[in-house]
C-alpha cells in the first residue's frame, strides 16, 4: 500500500533542508557524545602508536584480529551505496529515491573508516608506505603486487574516488537549491560547488547520462573491491578454512546484506530526527525489507557453500577447525549469534507484511544483522588462525584489549558523526528525485477504484 | 536514443480482452502444417537418439567414459529446461509488466523436466558408489545419492509442472468455455470445472504460485548442486570447489534466459503471436542476459583464480585437466562462447535494444553451455579412479563417437519436441496476464509525449 503525499515544490524544498537550516538540541548533543567517543577512540589509537601493537590481544598465531575484522565490517557496509544508488538506478525501482544519498554517503564514510583500520593495525602506519607505494625505498625492496594485501589500497581507494564522484555529480542541482537559499560565506561555497547550475533541459540532461554512466561503471569496481578483500584470505593457503573458492561471491554478498541493513537502519533515524516522514515512507521500508529478504537468503545459500565444502574433502585440520568454531566455547556462541542474528531472526520477521511497515522493527531486525555479520567476519578470520601452526603448543587464543574494544566502538560513532554532520551540509535526501518522483507519480482508474501508477519513460 | 526503437507501449494494447482470447486460442487450436512438419522431423531425430541409446545400454553400465556425452547432453537439457521455468517464477515475484507475454513460454518448459527426469535414470547405473571416494553425501547409507537426486529432481519436475498447472488454469477454462466443451470433456483437468474467477479464486491463485514459486527456487538451487556435485565434482579426484554448485546455477539461469529468448524469436518468426513478443521483451531480458554473462565470468574468475593463486598440486592437476591441457579446446570454446562473444554483442546499447542482437547472442549462449557441459561431465565420465586424492595422471580428452552425436542430437531434438508437444495442451501466450496488463496500464500525454502509466496496486 503506498501512503504518497502531495507536496508543493517549495515544500519540498523546505522540508529536505530543513536538517541544515535548523537544528534541534537533541542533534547537538548526539553529535557531542559521538564527538567524544571518537576522541577516546584516538586516544586509544595514540596511546598503542606510543606503547606498541603489544597492549592489544594480538600475539602470535593470532596477528589479525579486531581490526581486520572492523576493516571488512566497514567494507561491507560501503557497498550499500552502490546497490541502492546504482544497482536500483539502472533497473527504475521508484523506491530507491529517498534511500540514495543516505547509502552513498554511508559509502563514502565508511570507506574512510575501513582504510583506517589496517592503518592503525600496522601499529606504526607510517611504515605503510613503504609497502604500498610503488618506491624502491632501500635495498631495491619494492611492494610485493603478488600480494593480495597490495591489491586492497587500489580497490579500496578507486571505489572510493568512484564513490566520492557519484555522490557529487548527483548532489550538485542540490548544491544549487542551497546556493540560492544561503548568504554570505556558504553562498560562496555552494556557488563553486554547484558548478553553474541552472536546471536547463540540457543540464538535467547530462545529469541523469552521467548518472546512468556512473551506476554503470561503479558496478565493476563494487564487485571487485570486496572481492578483493576476500582475496586476503582466499589466496591464503596457511589458514584452514580460508582457501575457498567461494569467498569472493560470498563477501560481496554479504556486504550488500549488512550494507543495505545499515542504510535501512540509518533512513529510519532520519526519518525520526529530521520528521521525514512524507519522504521516507513505510512503502520504502517494505521495498527494502523484501530486497533484504532475496539477499539474506542468496548470502545464507553462499554461506552453506563455504561451510559445506570446508567439510567435503573430510581433511582433519579443516573439520577440527569447524568443530571448534562450532562447538567449543566461546565460538560456538558466537556462531549461534552470528547464525540467528544475520539470518534466523530478521529473515522470517521480514516476511510479515505488519513488520515490513513498523519502523521499531525494522530497525531492531536491521542492528541484529549487523552484530550478527560483525560476528560473521570475526568467526572467519580469528579461529583459523589460532590452528595456523602445525604444533599443538603453537595454538594461540585471542582475547581483544580495551584498546581495540576502544577503538572498534569509536568508528561506529565516527561514521555516525560524519553522517549527522554530513546532514548540516547537504540534504540527505536528494531534492530533485523526490520532486521528480512525485512529477512521475499518478494514478489508473480500474473499475471504482483509483489504482497508484508510476510513469515509465521508455 | 533512436526514435525507431522507442517504445511507448505494446502494440496490443489497442485490442480488446476478446480479440485477444480469440487471437491466442486460434493459434493454440490450429498450430499450422509447419508446426508438424518439425514435430516429425524432431521425433525422427529422437528416435535416433533412442537408438543410440539403447546401444549404450546394451553395452553395460561398467564402462562410464562410455555415457560422458550423455550425462552432458542430460546436464544440458536440466540446467535450460528446469531454470527456465525460474524466469517466470523470478520475475512474477519482481512484478515486472513487461515479463507477461513470456511467462508461458517460460513456465512451459516445466514439460520438458519430465523428459530429464526419464533421461536421469540410466544415469543412476552408471553413477559410481561413493564408498572410498569424496561426496556431498560423506558416508551416508544405502543408496545415495542416487535415491537423493532421484527425490530432488523428481520433487522439482513436480513442483514446476504444478506451477505450469496453477498459472494455466484460467485459460485452460477460458479455452474450455470458448471451445464449448463440457466438463466431462475436461475431466483429466480436475480443477476447472471449480474455477470462476472469482476474486477469492484469484487471490488464491496468488499465493499459491508465490509459495510454489518460492519452493521452486530453492529447490533448482538445491538440485543444481546435487546434480553438478554427484555426476561431475565427486567424480575428478582432488576437485573441491565451494563455487562450483553456484556457478552451475548461474550458467543455467544464462542459458535458460538464452532458451528464452530464442523462442520468442521463433515465435515472432513462424506464427501470429509474434505481436505479443516485442522490442520490450527482448530488450529487458538482453539487459539480464548481460547481467548473467559478466555472473558466469565472476564465478569462474574466483574459482580460477584462487586454484592458480594457490599452485597446490591437487587444484593445478584439476585446472590442466578442465581447462589447460586435456580439455582446453573444449574450455577454449565454452569460455568464449558463454562470455566473450556474449558480451561483446550485449554491451552495445543500440546492439541490445534490438531484436536480432539479443537472439544472435542467445544462440552463441546455447551452444557455448554445451561445450562447457561437456568439460565437466565428459571430463568427470572419463575418469577411471575416483577414489585418488589427487589426480595424477590425467585422463585422455575422450573424443566423441557416432553413438555419442546420435545420443546428443537425439536427446537435446527429444526436449524440443516435448517442448512442442506441451504447446498443444496449453496456450503458450498467457491470456490472463496479458489481459491483467491491459488491464493495469495506459497511454498518457505527457509534455508532449506519449507516454505509459503503469499501475502498482501492490
Amino acid at each position: 500500500m503506498q501512503e504518497r503525499v502531495r507536496i508543493s515544490d517549495s515544500q519540498v524544498n523546505t522540508d529536505l533542508t530543513s536538517s541544515i537550516f535548523e537544528s534541534s538540541k537533541l542533534y547537538w548533543i548526539l553529535v557531542g557524545f559521538l564527538a567524544l567517543v571518537v576522541l577516546c577512540g584516538f586516544t586509544a589509537a595514540g596511546y598503542m602508536f606510543n606503547r606498541g601493537l603489544g597492549v592489544t590481544g594480538l600475539n602470535r598465531p593470532v596477528m589479525w584480529g579486531f581490526f581486520i575484522t572492523n576493516f571488512v565490517f566497514w567494507i561491507g557496509i560501503s557497498h550499500a551505496g552502490v546497490m541502492l544508488s546504482a544497482i536500483l538506478r539502472l533497473v527504475q525501482a521508484e523506491w530507491r529515491r529517498p534511500a540514495t544519498r543516505a547509502a552513498e554517503v554511508l559509502t563514502v564514510f565508511s570507506l574512510m573508516t575501513a582504510m583506517t583500520m589496517p592503518l592503525i593495525h600496522a601499529g606504526r602506519p607510517w611504515r605503510v608506505a613503504y609497502w604500498v607505494f610503488p618506491y624502491d625505498w632501500a635495498r631495491g625492496i619494492y611492494p610485493n603486487v603478488r600480494s593480495a594485501l597490495v591489491w586492497d589500497p587500489s580497490a579500496v581507494f578507486t571505489y572510493l574516488t568512484s564513490s566520492i564522484l557519484f555522490v557529487y555529480i548527483a548532489l550538485i542541482p542540490d548544491f544549487a537549491v542551497l546556493r540560492d537559499r544561503t548568504t554570505g560565506v556558504p553562498h560562496i561555497i555552494y556557488s563553486i560547488l554547484s558548478l553553474g547550475w541552472r536546471g536547463s533541459v540540457r543540464q538535467w540532461k547530462l545529469q541523469i547520462i552521467a548518472g546512468i554512466l556512473l551506476s554503470a561503471i561503479i558496478l565493476p569496481i563494487f564487485v571487485s573491491v570486496h572481492s578483493i578483500v576476500s582475496w586476503d584470505f582466499g589466496t591464503a593457503m596457511s589458514v584452514e578454512a580460508w582457501h575457498s573458492t567461494v569467498f569472493a561471491p560470498y563477501f560481496v554478498i554479504g556486504a550488500v546484506h549488512s550494507g543495505v541493513s545499515a542504510v535501512v537502519t540509518v533512513m529510519i533515524i532520519l526519518r525520526w530526527m529530521f520528521h521525514w516522514e512524507n519522504y521516507i515512507r513505510r512503502e520504502h521500508m517494505d521495498s527494502l525489507a523484501k530486497l533484504l529478504i532475496v539477499v539474506a537468503t542468496a548470502w545464507l545459500f553462499f554461506f552453506a557453500l563455504e561451510f559445506f565444502f570446508g567439510l567435503y574433502a573430510l581433511e582433519g585440520p579443516e573439520v577440527a577447525l569447524r568443530e571448534l568454531q562450532v562447538f567449543e566455547a566461546p565460538w560456538k556462541w558466537y556462531f549461534l549469534t552470528f547464525l540467528i542474528t544475520s539470518y534466523l531472526i530478521p529473515v522470517p520477521m521480514w516476511l510479515i507484511p505488519s513488520v515490513r511497515r513498523n519502523l521499531w522493527l525494522m530497525a531492531f531486525t536491521t542492528i541484529l544483522v549487523n552484530v550478527g555479520m560483525w560476528f560473521e567476519r570475526f568467526i572467519i578470520i580469528v579461529p583459523g588462525l589460532m590452528r595456523k601452526q602445525a604444533f599443538v603448543f603453537t595454538w594461540g587464543g585471542y582475547t581483544p584489549s580495551i584498546v581495540e574494544v576502544t577503538i572498534i566502538t569509536a568508528t561506529f560513532a565516527m561514521v555516525s558523526m560524519l553522517v549527522l554532520l554530513f546532514a548540516k551540509v547537504v540534504p540527505l535526501i536528494p531534492i530533485g528525485d523526490a520532486k521528480e518522483g512525485m512529477i512521475l507519480h499518478d494514478e489508473i482508474k480500474i473499475g471504482k477504484v483509483m489504482v497508484p501508477a508510476v510513469m515509465r519513460e521508455e | 536514443m533512436h526514435e525507431s526503437h522507442h517504445v511507448v507501449a505494446p502494440s496490443y494494447l489497442d485490442m480488446t480482452a476478446q480479440e485477444i482470447t480469440n487471437d491466442v486460442l486460434e493459434r493454440h487450436h490450429s498450430p499450422g502444417n509447419q508446426f508438424w512438419t518439425v514435430a516429425m522431423i524432431l521425433g525422427g531425430l529422437f528416435v535416433v537418439g533412442l537408438v543410440g541409446l539403447f546401444m549404450l545400454v546394451s553395452d553395460g553400465f561398467d564402462n562410464k567414459s562410455n555415457w560422458g556425452y550423455y550425462a552432458a547432453t542430460f546436464a544440458y537439457v536440466f540446467s535450460l529446461s528446469q531454470t527456465a521455468v525460474l524466469v517466470s517464477v523470478a520475475l512474477r515475484m519482481a512484478k515486472s509488466h513487461w515479463r507477461r507475454p513470456l511467462a508461458r513460454i517460460s513456465e512451459m518448459f516445466a514439460i520438458v523436466g519430465v523428459y530429464s527426469f526419464a533421461m536421469l535414470v540410466p544415469l543412476l547405473w552408471v553413477l559410481p558408489s561413493i564408498e572410498g571416494r569424496r561426496s556431498l553425501w560423506f558416508e551416508w547409507p544405502g543408496n545415495t545419492p542416487h535415491i537423493w537426486d532421484t527425490m530432488a529432481l523428481g520433487s522439482l519436475v513436480i513442483c514446476g509442472l504444478a506451477i505450469l498447472y496453477f498459472a494455466s488454469l484460467p485459460d485452460l477454462v477460458t479455452d474450455k468455455e470458448v471451445s464449448g466443451k463440457s466438463d466431462e470433456d475436461v475431466s483429466y483437468h480436475p480443477l476447472i470445472p471449480h474455477w470462476f474467477g472469482t476474486p477469492k479464486h484469484w487471490q488464491l491463485q496468488k499465493i499459491v504460485l508465490g509459495l510454489l514459486g518460492g519452493f521452486y527456487f530453492l529447490m533448482l538451487i538445491i538440485v543444481h548442486m546435487l546434480i553438478s556435485v554427484d555426476f561431475a565434482m565427486a567424480l575428478i579426484p582432488g576437485w573441491k570447489d565451494a563455487i562450483f554448485p553456484a556457478f552451475h546455477a548461474i550458467n543455467g539461469i544464462q542459458a535458460s534466459i538464452a532458451l528464452i529468448i530464442v523462442t520468442m524469436f521463433i515465435l515472432r518468426s513462424t506464427s501470429s503471436l509474434g505481436k505479443y513478443l516485442e522490442l520490450e521483451q527482448f530488450w529487458a531480458l538482453s539487459k539480464i542476459l548481460l547481467a548473467t554473462c559478466l555472473l558466469w565470468f565472476y564465478f569462474w574468475w574466483s574459482s580460477f583464480f584462487t586454484y592458480w593463486y594457490g599452485r597446490m598440486p591437487a587444484e593445478i592437476g584439476v585446472l590442466k585437466y578442465i581447462m589447460f591441457e586435456t580439455y582446453s579446446t573444449v574450455f577454449l570454446l565454452a569460455f568464449t562462447m558463454c562470455f566473450v562473444i556474449p558480451f561483446l554483442i550485449l554491451v552495445v546499447n543500440v546492439v541490445r535494444k534490438t531484436i536480432w542482437g539479443p537472439t544472435l547472442a542467445a544462440t552463441v549462449i546455447l551452444i557455448g553451455t554445451f561445450f562447457n557441459q561437456v568439460r565437466y561431465y565428459v571430463a568427470g565420465f572419463s575418469v577411471e579412479d575416483h577414489t585418488l586424492h589427487v589426480l595424477e595422471n590425467l585422463p585422455d580428452f575422450t573424443s566423441p563417437g557416432p553413438i555419442d552425436f546420435m545420443v546428443i542430437v537425439g536427446g537435446i531434438s527429444g526436449a524440443v519436441l516435448t517442448y512442442m508437444l506441451g504447446t498443444r495442451l496449453f496456450p503458450i501466450i498467457s491470456i490472463w496476464e496479458i489481459k491483467e496488463g491491459l488491464m493495469l496500464q495506459r497511454v498518457r500525454k505527457f509534455m508532449k509525449r506519449d507516454i505509459r502509466v503503469l499501475a502498482k496496486p501492490e
